[in-house]
């Protein structure tokens, strides 16, 4: 299984590319945010939502690309007056790239698409199903604490 | 299932059923009125009219190091397949059915559109309870004529709610959490 601190590496390397580029989200295609780095900022925001939202939506484009038989989805870009969104495949999950609007449209492609190979095969170890040696009994006291806190709510 | 960088397991729940159903007045009853719960951010794809457009979202936890990720769909029938991409790795489904008879139709149409997606998952790897809302309409379908109409046997955990009122809504809500928790230490 791949570690953890790897993905923020990645993310690190892609957010230091240019400097318009504030934040750089890792999520799966069911709406989980894996990983994320951003630049400092005074303006806080909610990482999961955002995650949820950028899937979502990267699937939805995906979906209506199926649905008209036009190939593969590759990137989505949403301009803004204020900013840019991007996001783009990298196998199982979808990388989001959150920018200011003036900014190397061209290089910040070039760099998801280059490094989304790299995410794709972390993915892919991170999401594997082969467990780690007395994990499963560290997941099965998570979820029996889950459903005890469940039942007093 | 899915593990986040922390480690923390997350369960995706999924609000599913009919247009004007209660899905999303369900979410924000658990949201605004039940205090064990720790939540994060309400986030809302919604038009201006307030019906849901993609889906809402929350995050839940009762404490610990399981989180739920509780999402809605929009149920209107323009919007399948954004309802699709939601469904996308749910752990479970809360049906919420309309008790209204004029309903009747559009109940049928949408468990029916469930069951395609999710195939022999659904109640097998998927568990589902269903709600039966709207319990305070005076006309309200009778509850055996809401499971005949769904083809729901004993075996599916069924709850008369009144969302508005949050009326049976938390019951539900952990009888799901439980289900798909047993689902995954069980399996």
């Amino acid at each position: 299984m791949s570690e953890p601190k790897v993905f923020d590496k990645i993310l690190t390397e892609i957010i230091r590319q240019d400097k318009g580029v504030k934040k750089c989200i890792l999520v799966d295609k069911t709406g989980l945010t894996i990983a994320n780095v951003s630049k400092l900022s005074a303006f806080v925001v909610d990482t999961d939502s955002i995650g949820a939202i950028a899937s979502a939506v990267f699937c939805a484009s995906e979906e209506q690309g199926k649905n008209l038989q036009i190939g593969e989805l590759e990137i989505v870009t949403s301009e803004f007056s204020g900013g840019k969104i991007f996001a783009s495949a990298c196998g199982k999950g979808v990388l989001c790239v959150v920018s200011e609007a003036e900014v190397n449209i061209g290089m910040i492609r070039l760099v998801m698409k280059k490094q989304g190979v790299q995410l794709a095969e972390e993915l892919d170890k991170f999401l594997a199903v082969e467990p780690m040696p007395g994990k499963d009994e560290l997941d099965e006291e998570d979820l029996k604490s889950a459903l005890e806190e469940l039942e007093r709510v | 299932m899915r593990k986040d960088d922390q480690g923390r397991i997350h369960l995706k729940l999924v609000f599913y059923g009919p247009s004007l159903g209660g899905k999303t007045t369900a979410l924000r009853w658990l949201y605004g009125k039940v205090e064990g719960l720790q939540k994060g951010e309400f986030t809302a794809i919604e038009d201006e009219t307030n019906r849901t457009l993609f889906f809402d979202y929350v995050p839940m936890s009762a404490g610990g190091r399981v989180l739920f990720d509780v999402f809605t769909v929009a149920g209107q029938k323009r919007h399948k397949h954004q309802r699709k991409v939601v469904l996308q790795g749910t752990d479970g489904i809360l049906f919420v059915a309309d008790s209204s008879p004029d309903q009747r139709e559009e109940n049928t149409e949408s468990f029916e559109e469930l069951k395609m997606f999710l195939g022999d998952d659904l109640g097998r790897n998927i568990p589902i309870v269903v709600m039966l809302n709207k319990r305070d309409l005076p006309n309200r379908m009778s509850r055996d004529e809401m499971l005949d109409l769904l083809g729901l046997g004993s075996n599916v955990p069924i709850y008369e709610t009144i969302a508005l009122q949050g009326v049976g809504v938390k019951r539900a809500f952990q009888a799901i959490a439980r289900e798909v928790i047993l689902k995954r230490m069980y399996k």
